[in-house]
């Protein structure tokens, strides 16, 4: 599916309750008309894979993710042989009446998420997650896969993508990536967003939440994105935070209540204990204030 | 507005711009930036910018550099002198350096008396000469021995598997086309093993002063360990942190030393080993570099600051990898006892706390290296 401007794109995702800034429609508007893979890289928590959850609402296109981790291999990721439908079928037929090319056939096939990607006749958004968590010996298999769209299963000959699948790739930047991929990648780095708009996300995904509470509850976490924390809370946290403090029922934060829930905020033992008495109640004031403007 | 050809030419200098500044551009993204503009609205300037980083920029750390190019030749505003470093000045100051010790020294300096033992090669003599008495010639020596050193690294299997006659899983493809003749019985068993890939190596260098005698040898043995193949990241450390991989991976290492020195070291002012290591968990601990890596401090532990910051931060930073490991060249002293807070604060979270003062400590180290395995509670 294409759109004819980024503005009607950023109609399309605000309407599957994604509010992207600009920078971000721009490049997932690119990512489809130039049909090109989009490398997402930003803090944990800013909302890379959940960008790619929302152009595939967007178009209308089914999300197939492939998660990379270390060791990730083709029998994972691309496809693998049912072995015990095989086993089965050759106990299951005459002595010598089964040959190599039937058992090696497409029903004994299992599809992962790549050839599935490439197979498919729906339109699809593959979503490669964390391609940094992968080894290099899988980045250069995907970086051939990302150039022709085609997939060479040896007993089955070559598979052509009917139509290319819009290709979104996730890095936590743990090691750098090859610059070969880099070259084929539109990129785009997503940064916090700015209060405004973290308030208005809050206020999307937390229906029925009170204005002040959206509000309060984006500057705190604002503030404590200031802090040296070990892992600064993202977009999500605070979607979370939200939900639960509107889900107890509280209109406004205070020190009190922000103590008891802080743990959907901050997930490491040091941050939460750095944040706490004096700091908490400073971070408070701070952050009503902030948010009253 | 401009005609397809002045935007053409437009875009084709800015991309040269960018090349000059540092930036990979080639042909290919020249052409994705065309293609991209032709797409976008170009009165809304914040579709052009957007749509030219996103063809131009591939790192994060070029965007500053873009953004000030991109000001400088779309809008333009006065371009900003790139901020650097504080030059020489600094380093004639401090007379001399790790870096000038790293040249040969003279000949005159040669020890005319050198301990001769009967029985000891020149190479055993060398292997334990503590490194702070190596004369350049010797240095040079010493350079290539440490590349043998080197070449040992921890591995970790991987969850790729091979075929293997002394395997742990069937190979089951190859097991159904066996059957096949067989009649679907599995007559014979083939094998797949995990593959042994190398573990990541991470390591973190004190270049400060007190360690000054030391750094121009370990900095030989990171550039070796660097060249031995991927998965290795070497920083350097004073009152500040440098990553080093860069300029280890191409330079040699005197002048990568230089540059490092030049960078991480305040003279005078001590060794902030707890705010370098905060730095190290804070920008690449967090990108999961040390997750699961083999951590390498090299240390004398001389802290400046608050040794309870040593100890907060390698906490988390043995909690991330997968072993750590403590380097100290005083350790090679028979007498050395680690009472330098830093040092105090920093061994509860050491796995292996090792010497590193001559070439026969390092074989040990790359012993230690190879075999490590993890010890500390997770």
């Amino acid at each position: 599916m294409r759109f004819a401007s980024i503005d009607e794109l950023e109609h399309a995702l605000q309407a599957a309750d994604y509010l992207p800034d600009r920078g971000l429609s721009t490049a997932l508007f690119l990512a489809l008309t130039l049909e090109k893979p989009l490398l997402l890289e930003g803090e944990a928590g800013v909302g890379k894979t959940e960008a790619a959850k929302a152009i595939a609402r967007a178009t209308d296109s089914r999300l197939i993710r492939l998660q990379c981790y270390e060791g990730l291999d083709v029998a994972h990721a691309v496809y693998e042989w049912n072995y015990p439908r095989q086993l089965l079928h050759i106990r299951a037929a005459q002595e010598g009446t089964v040959s190599e090319d039937e058992l090696f056939g497409p029903e004994f096939l299992i599809r992962r998420p790549l050839l599935e990607a490439i197979e498919s006749d729906e339109p699809v958004v593959l979503l490669i997650d964390e391609i940094d968590r992968a080894d290099e010996e899988f980045e250069a298999f995907l970086l051939e896969v990302l150039s022709d769209f085609q997939i060479t299963v040896p007993e089955l000959g070559t598979i052509r993508a009917h139509r290319r699948p819009t290709v979104i790739l996730t890095s936590n930047r743990t090691r750098e990536l090859h610059d070969a991929l880099k070259r084929r990648a539109l990129f785009h780095w997503i940064g916090h967003p700015s209060i405004d708009r973290e308030i208005e996300i809050v206020r999307l995904r937390v229906p029925g939440i009170p204005e002040r509470l959206a509000a309060e509850a984006a500057a705190f976490v604002r503030e404590l994105r200031g802090l040296e924390l070990a892992k600064p809370p993202g977009v999500a946290e605070t979607i979370d935070w939200a939900m639960a403090l509107n889900a107890l029922g509280h209109k406004e934060i205070d020190a009190e209540v922000v103590q008891q829930t802080l743990g959907s905020v901050l997930k490491y033992r040091e941050d939460i204990e750095l944040v706490r008495d004096e700091t908490l109640s400073r971070l408070v004031e701070d952050a009503s204030a902030a948010s009253v403007r | 507005m401009a005609s397809g050809d002045a935007i053409t030419r437009h875009v084709v200098t800015f991309g040269r711009v960018l090349r000059e500044a540092g930036l990979e551009i080639g042909p290919g993204r020249v052409a994705d930036a065309l293609r991209a503009l032709a797409a976008v609205d170009l009165t809304r300037q914040e579709d052009v910018y957007y749509a030219l980083r996103q063809t131009f920029v591939s790192r994060q750390d070029e965007l500053d550099l873009f953004d000030r190019a991109f000001g400088a030749w779309f809008l333009r505003a006065p371009v900003l002198a790139p901020v650097r470093a504080q030059p020489a000045a600094q380093l004639a100051r401090a007379g001399e350096t790790a870096v000038d010790r790293l040249r040969p020294r003279d000949a005159e300096e040669e020890p005319g008396g050198e301990p001769l033992e009967l029985g000891a090669s020149p190479y055993e003599l060398l292997r334990d000469k503590d490194f702070a008495e190596l004369t350049g010639d010797e240095l040079r020596r010493v350079r290539e021995l440490m590349e043998r050193i080197a070449r040992q690294r921890p591995h970790r299997s991987s969850r790729r598997r091979s075929a293997d006659r002394r395997g742990d899983r069937l190979d089951l493809r190859r097991l159904i086309r066996h059957s096949l003749r067989t009649g679907g019985d599995p007559v014979d068993r083939p094998l797949r093993a995990r593959k042994e890939v190398p573990r990541k190596l991470v390591l973190l260098c004190d270049v400060s002063g007190s360690m000054d005698n030391y750094a121009r040898a370990l900095i030989l043995f990171l550039h070796a360990v660097v060249g031995s193949g991927r998965g290795v990241e070497a920083f350097a450390f004073g009152t500040r942190l440098s990553r080093l991989t860069p300029d280890l991976a191409t330079r040699d290492p005197e002048a990568a030393l230089a540059k490092c020195t030049e960078a991480v070291v305040d003279w005078g002012s001590g060794t902030r080993i707890g705010a370098s290591l905060r730095e190290f968990n804070d920008v690449y601990g967090r990108r999961a570099l040390s997750r699961g890596a083999v951590v390498v401090i090299v240390s004398d532990g001389w802290e400046r600051d608050d040794p309870d910051l040593v100890g907060r931060e390698m906490a988390k930073l043995a909690r991330a990898a997968y072993a750590v490991v403590w380097v100290n060249p005083l350790k090679g002293n028979p007498d050395y006892q680690p009472l330098a807070g830093g040092m105090r604060a920093a061994l509860p979270f050491v796995d292996r706390f090792v010497a590193g003062h001559n070439l026969r400590s390092l074989e040990e180290l790359a012993t230690v290296l190879a075999g490590i395995e993890r010890r500390h509670a997770a």
